[in-house]
């Protein structure tokens, strides 16, 4: 059973099933596809530890392109499973084939990435990611089109990158290979900015992240669903690969992470389109993530544990709870069409089973006891917590995560009371979800809530060993943990009932893109204008000097002639004409013929020259 | 003779006696026959390739150093005793060495002979005379090639010039005799400093032997006190050496005599010497760096090697920049040489220059010897090309080829494919030999030298480019050819010119023949398809490399070849 789970790649047998979606029939092709995904699930859980087909490429690379470690085993499992919802879900959202056949290449590229066993590998399917999720965005046509540009370019960047990281590291080191499984950090120094930088725009740093409200909001729902989900918890998986330990470099990520959880969450709660509010909180969330890995990784000891530990387990976590929100939100937009907020309202009597889903999503994001979202967010908090495993460098961080909370509390809290609670529905009958929409989200929320009781069978599928062990004291339900959490949740409330009336009033809040978008307007319009240019001076000096040659070339008496004004008056050769004419005109003959005396002297000379430098 | 062996050890003596034997017979038949000059002559050179081929085959199909020690069996290297003193293997007489590098060198000469006869078939010169200074011309640089001794070298360099000044007053014009009057004084004057060096290196060691010479300058034998290469002596007779040499191939700013001989030498003559007479001596040049005074001697003394680089870079600026200024097709192509010799001796420059790692060296090597080999091809057959033009409507000059590719397609072509090679266009052979030089000159980090290499590839370009845009893009209507010098100043291109006109409808008697035709074409053929045999022509030479990068040509290596012995149980 073992060795036929390790008979084919995940990535290949998604990758078929995304072409058997675009050539069957609907609901055969996307049965495929979830069959697919099941089987990479099965892929993930079974194949042996440890298997792996290394082989060399192009005779001098030598690459992994399928490696089963601990860590392609838990993301594998978890992006398999919600993939297999997800198209589900496509399937009842009556997204085209087309966009289904598009997210599965999306899909198999991502399962590339997880199961890759070396940068090269790596690298080729994120940009592979960066092209099918483009065209996933592009597929939708309309204003989706213009966004997906700017995403393509933002991950063109990006992976360009990474691209320069990874060649440098392969400068240095001589081989793309993972040095081992567990921290593998990439060439320290440059290659390691440029890794970072590149995955920090892909992970939505605070200032690179205009490109995720840019366009998450815009496509087809099913395909906002894939989307939330892959591009940015397989970045932090990657940035994961990348952070060296104990660097500073790491803490300074660390503190990224929690500026991007506040701002992310500060901003989500100022959103109108429920889209664009889910789209922040991705970025608050990775914010959780790369706070959780960067100050475990700096910290070292049990907060390495603790905090890798518990940011892997919110990566694991966000992705179910994240496309569960997206699918809850979207089955709203299908059956409405709204996507503001503040025009829906009353849902929760027509809509009973998709507040129900919504409900398990905003319950696990918000961290709230029982769900998953509460056992990982616990672990970072904890780990950058001075009073737990955290130290006075780190005291920042935990503030910033701990207003980030409140944040998304009262971003949910908002969500779910405009869209369920507030007043009444008046507009025309709806419908509820439908059995896909239903059976998908009830799937992936009840893994919520599984992952969040049995929180031990999370940590087992984590790829991080040391949690499991006696001497590991994690009480995620011990009393402290509760009683802090539900202050966070009381300061919501109130928090949520003073600031409600003016949230309402408040218009469209500009963000960073205002400036960043024109920037890199103006600057790869700058930088096109530049290449043109350059490429036109070079262009122009190189007909100047071949020009010049030839002219050199057709008048070379004229030349000698010229040239030998520069001579003193005793050396000048005698010309036959003073001046002779340039182009057009017959160039008069330069007498230059050495006579056999001269000749003689020559070699005396050169002679005297070589026995002066004997001596 | 049955012994395949002793036929082996008899070709480096045959390739020199056949050609001088026979050169007698035109004379003594032509009493008696008028017109068997060439029929003897091409039997003679098939003879000739015959041999070569043969120890081609000895030195690369068999891997042999055939070595041949003249004047039967008392001579050679003996174990005895002289006063006491053992000889150590020394030689008594003269040695011919057929190795990997002077193989190559035989082949070309026998090949080039053969074809140029060919080609002279109908473009002259003829008579019984010239056929046997031809001959004697080929004896000279076979011996060249294969000599293993300092003063024999002297006598085969006079052998080929004396010859060499002959054929080019051949066709009895008054610029010719001029020329050759200009080589004879400065070859002659190349070829005393030669012998001066070489006397003093004698003085210094009592040896004249190649390879005894080297184990001497090394301190090798008994009588030696330690290495020789600080010695004065020793320096100045490589100052003299090198002097001579650079003088016979063509040296700025020794290379004086060569672009008048070969323009107003008669068309095919200047297509054999340009071949092969420079060549040899920066062959012999080579083999004189690398085998006899050897690299150690160059890293005891920097300075010279760095002088002879510094001659030999100048010799590719000015060659180029003065090739671009000529008027005259042939004088273009003879400055081209000059350039291209700088290029060799820049590449044995650098083989043995102490900054030179074993890329270099090895590098160096197969550079110098491919370019060696590629520009005899590429530059006789530009100079039969310019023949064949000038037989067939008198164009001698840049400004009359204008439009020459609608009258000439076929030559044209010639010219295009061979400018190109020349300058060292992939896949040429041009390009290989000019690339290992490159390579070799980058991996020494000789910069400046580097610098030099590269330019070389534009500066040629320079007068290849203006042949080019003369022959195909220039279509003046009222071009024609000039078969007399506007200003007036007679030049021996005019000479034939002008004779071919006088002799009123004479151009069609000297058409292009067929000979003249396979020549370029061959030629065009070989420097196209060279290219591709790079690695081979270098693995030829890994031999060469091995000797000079163990820094010995290796006396127990001859000691041990089962030809040796033969000569020696003779």
């Amino acid at each position: 059973m073992s060795e036929l789970a390790t008979l084919v790649p995940p990535f290949a047998i998604v990758l078929v099933a995304a072409l058997l979606v675009a050539i069957l029939p609907r609901l055969v092709g996307h049965a495929v596809g979830v069959l697919s995904l099941l089987a990479v699930l099965a892929i993930s859980l079974l194949a042996p530890h440890g298997t792996y087909y290394q082989t060399t490429l192009f005779a001098s690379f030598d690459v992994v392109l399928f490696s089963v470690n601990s860590f392609s085993q838990a993301f594998g499992f978890v992006f398999a499973a919600l993939g297999s919802a997800a198209v589900l879900y496509s399937y009842s959202s009556d997204a085209p084939k087309v966009t289904t056949a598009f997210a599965l290449t999306y899909v198999s590229s991502t399962m590339g990435v997880l199961f890759a066993g070396d940068w090269l590998t790596l690298l080729f399917f994120a940009e592979l990611m960066a092209v099918t999720s483009t065209l996933l965005v592009w597929h939708y046509g309309g204003e989706a089109v213009r966004a997906g540009f700017r995403y393509a370019l933002a991950h063109g960047i990006s992976g360009s990158l990474l691209l320069l990281a990874v060649t440098w590291h392969f400068a240095e080191t001589g081989t793309f290979l993972f040095a081992e499984e567990g921290i593998t950090s990439i060439t320290s120094g440059i290659p390691l900015y440029l890794a970072i930088l590149g995955m920090g725009i892909n992970c939505g740093f605070v200032g690179l992240h205009v490109w995720l409200p840019d366009t998450y909001p815009r496509p087809h729902i099913a395909a906002s669903v894939f989307l939330s989900v892959f591009t940015t918890k397989t970045s932090a998986y990657v940035m994961y690969r990348v952070l060296p330990l104990g660097d500073s470099v790491t803490l300074a990520v660390a503190y990224m992470g929690g500026i991007m959880a506040v701002y992310g969450a500060g901003f989500a709660l100022l959103q109108h389109d429920m889209r664009a509010l889910l789209t922040y909180h991705i970025q608050a969330q990775v914010g959780y993530m790369i706070a959780g890995m960067g100050l475990g990784l700096y910290l070292g000891g049990t907060t390495l544990e603790l905090g890798v530990g518990g940011a892997l387990a919110h990566v694991f976590n966000n992705v179910l709870f994240k496309a569960l929100l997206f699918m809850a939100v979207g089955v709203i937009i299908y059956r409405t069409g709204i996507d503001d907020l503040y025009e829906l309202g009353g849902l929760w009597r027509e809509m009973p089973l998709t507040a129900v889903g919504f409900g398990l999503g905003a319950l696990s994001i918000t961290a709230i006891p029982g769900f998953n979202g509460f056992i990982s967010k616990g672990m970072i908090l904890d780990a950058a917590d001075p009073h737990y495993y955290g130290s006075s460098a780190t005291e920042p961080i935990y503030w910033l995560l701990y207003l980030g909370a409140i944040g998304t509390l009262l971003s949910f809290i908002k969500l779910g009371y405009y869209a369920f609670l507030h007043g009444e529905w008046d507009g025309p009958e709806l419908a509820d979800a439908k059995p896909g929409h239903t059976v998908a989200m009830l799937f992936i929320g009840g893994l919520c809530l599984l992952f969040g009781v049995q929180w031990e069978w999370l940590l087992d599928l984590l790829p991080w060993p040391l949690l499991k062990e006696e001497a590991y004291h994690l009480h995620p339900y011990s009393s402290s943990h509760l009683q802090s959490q539900a202050i966070l949740v009381g300061i919501s409330l109130v928090a949520f009932a003073v600031i409600k009336k003016p949230l309402s009033k408040l218009g469209h809040i500009p963000d960073v893109d205002v400036l960043v978008s024109p920037l890199v307007y103006y600057s790869g319009k700058a930088s096109v204008y530049g290449v043109t240019e350059l490429y036109a001076a070079i262009d122009r000096t190189a007909i100047r000097f071949v020009r010049g040659c030839y002219w050199v070339g057709s008048n070379p008496t004229l030349v000698a002639v010229r040239l030998a004004r520069y001579l003193p008056q005793s050396f000048r050769p005698s010309f036959g004409q003073d001046e002779p004419p340039a182009d057009g005109g017959t160039p008069s003959r330069l007498y230059l013929r050495a006579s056999i005396g001269t000749t003689v002297l020559l070699l005396t000379v050169v002679i005297t020259l070589l026995l002066i430098l004997a001596l | 003779m049955s012994d395949p062996l002793v036929a082996a050890k008899l070709i480096p003596a045959l390739l020199i006696v056949v050609p001088i034997l026979a050169a007698t017979l035109p004379l003594a038949l032509g009493l008696r026959w008028e017109r068997v000059g060439w029929y003897v002559t091409a039997i003679a050179l098939a003879v000739e390739a015959a041999l070569a081929g043969l120890l081609a085959y000895a030195i690369y199909g068999q891997g042999r150093r055939v070595v041949h020690v003249l004047g039967g069996k008392q001579f050679g290297r003996k174990d005895v005793m002289i006063n006491g003193t053992p000889t150590e293997d020394f030689i008594v007489g003269i040695e011919l060495v057929g190795d990997a590098l002077s193989g190559l060198v035989v082949l070309v000469v026998a090949g080039v002979a053969l074809a140029v006869l060919a080609y002279m078939r109908r473009a002259g010169p003829r008579g019984n005379a010239f056929y046997s200074g031809y001959l004697l011309l080929t004896g000279g640089l076979m011996g060249v090639a294969v000599t293993g001794d300092m003063f024999n070298l002297f006598v085969f360099l006079e052998i080929t010039g004396l010859a060499t000044y002959a054929l080019v007053a051949a066709d009895r014009s008054t610029d010719a005799a001029i020329a050759a009057l200009k080589y004879l004084v400065i070859g002659t004057a190349g070829a005393s400093m030669y012998l001066v060096g070489v006397g003093y290196l004698f003085v210094r060691t009592g040896t004249l032997n190649m390879v005894d010479l080297s184990r001497s300058l090394a301190g090798d034998p008994s009588w030696i006190d330690g290495a020789l290469y600080a010695d004065p002596l020793v320096a100045a007779a490589f100052g003299f050496v090198a002097a001579g040499l650079l003088t016979k191939a063509a040296i700025f700013p020794l290379h004086t005599w060569q672009p008048d001989a070969y323009a107003e030498a008669p068309d095919s003559v200047t297509v054999y010497i340009s071949a092969l007479v420079s060549t040899v001596a920066a062959y012999a040049f080579g083999r004189v760096a690398l085998f006899v005074f050897t690299p150690d001697f160059f890293a005891a003394n920097p300075a010279l090697i760095n002088g002879v680089l510094a001659l030999a870079g100048a010799s590719v600026v000015a060659g180029s920049a003065l090739a671009a200024t000529q008027r005259r097709i042939k004088r273009m192509f003879a400055y081209s040489s000059v350039a291209q010799f700088g290029l060799v001796v820049i590449a044995f420059a650098v083989a043995v220059h102490p900054a030179s790692g074993d890329g270099a060296v090895r590098f160096g090597i197969y550079g110098a010897v491919f370019h060696l080999v590629a520009h005899a091809v590429i530059k006789g057959g530009l100079f039969a090309t310019a023949g064949a033009i000038a037989a067939g409507d008198g164009s001698r000059r840049l400004s009359s080829y204008a439009g020459l590719a609608r009258r000439r397609p076929f030559l044209s072509g010639a010219i295009a494919v061979l400018g190109l090679a020349i300058v060292g266009v992939p896949p040429t052979a041009g390009f290989v030999g000019k690339w290992y030089i490159a390579v070799a000159a980058v991996e020494s980090g000789l910069w400046p030298v580097v610098g030099v290499v590269f330019a070389s590839t534009v500066l040629t370009l320079l007068y290849v480019a203006r042949i080019l845009e003369k022959v195909y893009f220039d279509h003046r209507p009222d071009a024609v050819p000039d078969h007399g010098d506007a200003s007036g100043e007679p030049t021996a291109g005019d000479a034939t010119g002008g004779a071919v006109a006088a002799d009123g409808g004479a151009p069609a008697t000297r058409r292009v023949s067929l000979g003249m035709a396979a020549f370029v074409a061959t030629a065009v053929v070989i420097a196209a398809v060279l290219g591709f045999g790079g690695a081979e022509i270098a693995s030829a030479l890994d031999p060469v490399v091995d000797a000079v990068q163990e820094s010995a040509p290796a006396i127990e290596g001859v000691k041990t070849d089962a030809i040796w012995e033969v000569a020696n149980n003779e």
